[in-house]
């Protein structure tokens, strides 16, 4: 593929509509280009479970001749999207990245996968993910996914492809699932732009899942923008999903300009300065927040001191919620699961409910510490990770005591799954790179339904930053 | 509390129908003492000044 191609490739999606509705671009030149790069670096990645080449070029041909004519179905006309096969999407198979669905073809949409149609949009493919979205997976039954700037590194999960195919140009914009950082994480190991909404903001129907108190769709995108312009579609009362939120959905793509000289951050020094954030990790954010504050941004570090708790209370409750879901294949295809889930989803079948329940009680005390300290500041900043993406080899060697779970299991999610306890927005975008070149993410979280100041910093830290035009070095 | 092995995960699992191998049963060992030490953890905190409602989309902040 020639420079340029490549260029339009890591375009944004916005720019490519753009160029669309400007004439300079064809929606089958853009699958087609798309097509080929997956063609090319996706047995390698493994970003994706199915790829969709020949209904998407039907459908960019359809678009193309819609455009010729002057109809335009919306904002993401003749645009390739690919979501996380967590979705149900009819017609097409749809795993949930685990074995015991190989055969799965569901006969309707997931609402977020209509609303995409919707607006022009095109699926070219379903992508990969940690089986049934938990984390963990050893051997991944379509495919081991792998880093796109170091394919020795994990990408992350549980949204894994569509972390890879967002970074490594393999589409123009994904949507990925987060319970307890599943779009967060794929984005800060792969150099992505990932936001997990307030819970209840997207609609959940037609998403299998994993723990349905924090589930909440969400995009991974190449920029800010295309985040917000997703954001946007998705977003909205669905009465197919009785939690969605009835709140009007504003446009996210207004404000996005607006800087940062109003806004109170706070860095939460737990997780900036904790003694699990690598070194690395923690000067670029450290550099981040500097950069905000020479913004204009009211910079202050804050302690929430029941964080380093939010790992294990996290896993408690998610996978208490999955093995309910999943008794029943646990007792009847129990080898059809991948050994990390069934080990995963069977210890959390066997926990007492009164610590169930006091776990239940502990997310309550952090989301209170966390929402408070939203009425302080209109922002928290930390690391999304408190490390790089680790090597693949280093999650697949067998747990050898109960302290190795603890460090293995919860210790890194007390990053991420602060936001999901507390329902509240958050967002993982590029603030660096290591000297190994692998990113670092940069996490900003908001106050509920505030998912426009979530952006707006972003989007100013994206500006300062300049990472955008960095890519990762494919053949 | 003492900390469980192999063989009270096999019968606390087979209670629910589920019947383990040596090596899963002995990784869910160390799975679920380190839940219990997590969750045993929390006792120093004053859960009993909350209420264990979920998460609410209109949120209260």
């Amino acid at each position: 593929m020639s420079s340029g191609s490549d260029e339009l490739a890591f375009a944004s999606a916005s720019r490519q509509a753009a160029l669309m509705r400007e004439k300079r671009l064809s929606p089958v030149e853009l699958i087609t280009a798309y097509l080929e790069r997956i063609e090319r670096l996706d047995e390698r990645l493994r970003a994706f479970i199915t790829v969709c080449g020949e209904s998407a070029l039907v459908e960019a041909k359809r678009a193309e001749s819609e455009a010729a004519r002057g109809e335009w179905r919306g904002p993401l006309h003749g645009i390739p999207f690919a979501v996380k096969d967590q979705l149900d999407t009819a017609g097409i198979l749809t795993t949930s990245g685990s074995a015991l669905l190989r055969g799965h073809v569901p006969t309707e949409d997931s609402t977020v996968v209509a609303k995409l149609k919707d607006a022009g949009g095109i699926l070219i493919g379903k992508l990969n993910l940690t089986e049934f979205a938990l984390g963990g997976t050893l051997r991944f039954p379509y495919g081991q996914p792998r880093n796109p700037w170091n394919d020795q590194h994990d990408p992350g999960g549980s949204s894994s492809g569509s972390g890879i195919a967002a970074a490594a140009a393999l589409c123009s914009i994904t949507l990925g699932e987060d319970t307890g950082g599943s779009v967060r994480s794929p984005a800060s190991y792969c150099g992505a732009v990932g936001l997990r909404p307030t819970w209840g903001r997207v609609s959940r129907h037609g998403c299998f899942p994993a723990a349905w108190s924090m589930d909440q769709v969400g995009p991974l995108t190449r920029t800010v923008e295309d985040a917000a312009l997703v954001l946007g579609l998705i977003a909205g009362y669905d009465e197919k999903d009785p939690t969605t939120s009835r709140s009007a959905v504003p446009d996210y793509r207004a404000a996005l300009d607006a800087g940062v000289k109003q806004l109170r951050i706070g860095v939460i020094t737990e997780l900036v300065d904790g003694a699990d954030t690598h070194a690395e990790v923690r000067d670029a954010v450290r550099e981040a927040a500097r950069a905000l504050a020479g913004l204009g941004a009211r910079v202050e570090d804050i302690s929430l001191p029941l964080i380093p708790h939010a790992g294990g209370v996290f896993m408690a409750l998610c996978d208490s919620e999955a093995a309910g879901r999943h008794q029943s294949w646990l007792a009847t295809r129990p080898q059809e699961y991948d050994a990390g889930t069934r080990r995963r989803l069977v210890a959390a079948g066997l926990i007492p409910a009164t610590a169930v329940h006091r776990a239940a009680r502990a997310r309550a005390l952090i989301r209170e510490q966390i929402r408070h300290a939203l009425e302080k500041f209109d922002l928290l900043l930390a690391p999304t990770s408190p490390h790089p993406a680790p090597p693949i080899a280093s999650h697949t060697a067998p747990v050898a005591s109960k302290g190795e779970a603890g460090r293995r299991f919860f210790g890194r999610r007390s990053y991420t799954t602060p936001a999901s306890l507390a329902g509240v927005p958050a967002i993982s975008l590029p603030c660096g790179f290591t000297a190994a070149a692998l990113p670092v993410g940069l996490q900003l979280i908001g106050r509920p339904l505030a998912e426009s100041t979530v952006l707006t910093a972003a989007r100013a830290w994206e500006k300062t930053a300049g990472l955008t035009d960095r890519h990762p070095p494919l053949p | 509390m003492h900390d469980l092995g192999p063989e009270d995960v096999r019968r606390l699992a087979a209670a629910l129908s589920i019947s383990l191998d040596g090596e899963d049963a002995t990784e869910i060992a160390h799975r679920l003492n380190a839940f219990l030490d997590a969750l045993g953890a929390l006792e120093g905190l004053p859960l009993d000044t909350v209420e264990p409602w979920p998460t609410s989309p209109e949120g209260a902040a």
